[in-house]
């Protein structure tokens, strides 16, 4: 813990100029990326494998608590996808580095370009959900359900923590976890690949997501047609309108799957390698620096089986029963 | 002009922990160096003050410390590039990222020994050319690492960044230029080792190409573009 309170104090102190900053905000925004991929994931697969709790989930998500943090989430998203641009290009061109400052503040310039438009977009759908007689999920079931997450990363981290000192205490090993040159070489090119890769995805996502339709259009709307296919939500849940993305064929193709599945692996190799890097500068005792690693490990692992089990199972006329059940009961 | 220099102070064998101290020097030139200052404080006022310079013209690197939140040489640095008027407040504290002996002396062996795990010296075991004399080489090939000859490992660099701050096991922005003038230089035959070593998780990839170091080298090396060619001489397998 120490040199996380040396680096932000210092990092305070120091008068670096726009690169650190630029810096501060990529690892911020990183940070929070994946931790909301992290809930968003395990989320959406409830649509295949827990219909109600999706429902329950997307009532959450249109809440005023979630509405705010799209609002950071979307910024997150753009400032770091299009710094890591920044940092890509002088990776490869090192030589340029004399325009690093000017193409720092071109990233910030163009993040408010980006975001100024699409914040209204989203006022907009913000404002008009919540002047309408929309039934809104309460403080209390958001901290229920999600009291849930809280407790499963609690549980993971101390088991990962207990795990690592009987590891300590059998092996007496005095080393943290290291990767080879060979994969610290591969991993460093793979953040640049695919976060070139993710950009185009990630931003055809939170279009559909945010723009063309909301949060808000997901459930509660009847008779909406599904953005990207021409299926009608027939029951207006979150489910059905999940199933009819996943169930969308373009010529024979499930292109929405294929599409979900590139994200989610690109995106959350991408995360939980950033979280290893966060995690390697400041997890200095070896007994923690294993137990994280290792729960980044694993974490990656599981949070990729879980997303593509959801987007092979896909969700059906059953599941959108289930939903609309659901959605009676707490009407 | 009057300066008043507050200095980060600490005696391991007598404070708690390190504190601020002011002293107040008059007639002060606004072309007087940092280092002048400190001097005079030193002389005039506190003889108990602890710091390293030799040279005192940015040749041997022995003082780098923080000047104003900044990395500097207080050889280097002028009272005028720091602020005008007739009153001046200049804040100096030591290198962060090593430990502190006293005031501002920092204990400088983690940093050399990063520097020498890189192999900072010439590898070539040809025998020598026939007519006895140096090994030639083309002006362009001398360009290629010209840049990174000119450090003088003050230190300057490695203790601006925020991954050594977090991290004391990083190499560090001046053991991988040190390395890089090795590395493409065409006459020396250990590239590949360096490159093996560099490699490493406390090697390169620590780097997140926050540019604090190159904005502190007090001799203008292009430090990230340095550490991005080793980067890439890495990601690809060969030098060039
Ligand atoms: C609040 C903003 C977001 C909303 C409302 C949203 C909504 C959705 C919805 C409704 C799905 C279901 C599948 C579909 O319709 O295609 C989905 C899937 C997915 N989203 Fe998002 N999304 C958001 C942000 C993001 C971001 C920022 C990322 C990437 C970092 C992301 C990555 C994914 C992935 C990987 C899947 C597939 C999940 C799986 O395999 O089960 N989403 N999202
Ligand atoms: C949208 C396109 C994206 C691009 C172009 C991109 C680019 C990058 C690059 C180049 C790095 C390496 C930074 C460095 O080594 O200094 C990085 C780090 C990181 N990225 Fe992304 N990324 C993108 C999307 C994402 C997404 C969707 C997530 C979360 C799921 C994410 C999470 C992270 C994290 C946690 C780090 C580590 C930050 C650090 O070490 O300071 N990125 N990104
Ligand atoms: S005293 Fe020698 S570099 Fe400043």
């Amino acid at each position: 813990m120490t040199a996380l309170a040396t680096t932000v104090t210092e990092t305070l102190r120091y008068r670096g100029k726009v690169g650190q900053w630029a810096w501060v905000l990529h690892r911020l925004t990183g940070l929070g990326v994946i931790v909301f991929l992290i809930l968003h994931v395990v989320d959406t697969s409830w649509a295949a494998f827990y219909p109600s709790d999706y429902e329950q989930a997307i009532r959450e998500y249109q809440s005023p608590l979630f509405t705010i943090g799209e609002f950071f989430l979307v910024a997150s998203v753009v400032f770091h996808a299009l710094n890591g641009l920044r940092i890509v290009t002088l990776d490869y061109k090192p030589e340029w580095w004399r325009y690093q400052e000017r193409a720092t503040l071109l990233v910030f310039a163009l993040t408010l370009l980006v975001l100024v438009p699409t914040f209204a977009v989203m006022l907009d759908h913000t404002v008009a959900f919540y002047t309408s007689d929309r039934d809104i999920a309460t403080l209390d079931e958001i901290v229920q359900t999600q009291s849930l997450f809280v407790m499963g990363f609690v549980v993971i981290l101390v088991v990962a923590l207990a795990l690592s000192g009987l590891y300590g205490l059998v092996t007496r090993s005095s080393q943290g976890v290291k990767l080879s040159g060979g994969w610290e070489a591969t991993l460093w090119t793979y953040m640049r690949v695919s976060g070139v890769l993710i950009l185009p995805l990630v931003f055809g996502h939170l279009v559909l997501m945010h723009i063309l339709q909301g949060v808000f259009d997901i459930a509660g709307v009847p008779e909406l047609e599904v953005v990207g296919t021409n299926a009608i939500n027939q029951s207006g849940t979150a489910v059905e309108f999940v199933g009819a993305r996943w169930n969308a064929l373009l010529a024979g193709v499930a292109v929405w799957r294929i599409y979900d599945g590139l994200l989610l692996a690109l995106a959350a190799i991408h995360g939980f390698n950033g979280l290893r890097y966060i995690v390697n500068d400041y997890a200095r005792s070896v007994w923690v620096n294993r137990a994280l690693n290792w729960a980044i490990f694993f974490g990656v692992i599981a949070l990729i089986v879980v997303g593509a089990a959801a987007l092979i199972a896909g969700a059906d006329e059953t599941a959108y029963k289930l939903a609309t059940d659901m959605l009676s009961s707490v009407q | 002009m009057q300066v008043t220099l507050r200095i980060r102070r600490f005696n391991p064998e007598k404070d708690q922990k390190p504190y601020w101290a002011d002293y107040t020097l008059d007639n002060v030139e606004p072309t007087d160096r940092v280092l002048e200052l400190l001097h005079r404080v030193k002389w005039e006022q506190d003889g108990t003050l602890s710091f390293r310079r030799s040279c005192a013209h940015g040749v041997c690197g022995s003082d780098g410390m923080r000047i104003n939140g900044m990395n500097r040489l207080a050889c280097k640095v002028l009272v005028n590039t720091l602020g005008e008027g007739d009153a001046l407040t200049i804040q100096i504290e030591p290198l962060l990222g090593l430990r502190v002996i006293k005031d501002l002396i920092v204990d400088m062996e983690p940093f050399f020994e990063h520097y020498r795990s890189v192999m900072p010296y010439f590898v070539n075991d040809d025998p020598p050319p026939e007519d006895g004399r140096e090994r030639l080489q083309s002006p362009e090939d001398r360009e290629r690492f010209d840049d990174t000859t000119k450090c003088i490992l003050c230190a300057c660099c490695t203790t601006s960044c925020p991954s050594f701050w977090a991290n004391q096991d990083y190499l560090g922005p001046a053991a991988i230029v040190q390395a890089h003038r090795f590395i493409f230089d065409s006459r020396d035959h250990a590239a590949e080792e360096r490159l093996k070593i560099l490699a490493e998780t406390d090697g390169v990839w620590r780097c997140r190409t926050i540019y604090n170091c190159t904005m502190a080298c007090p001799r203008e090396i292009e430090v990230t573009r340095a550490i991005g060619e080793v980067k890439l001489a890495i990601a690809r397998g060969s030098v060039e």
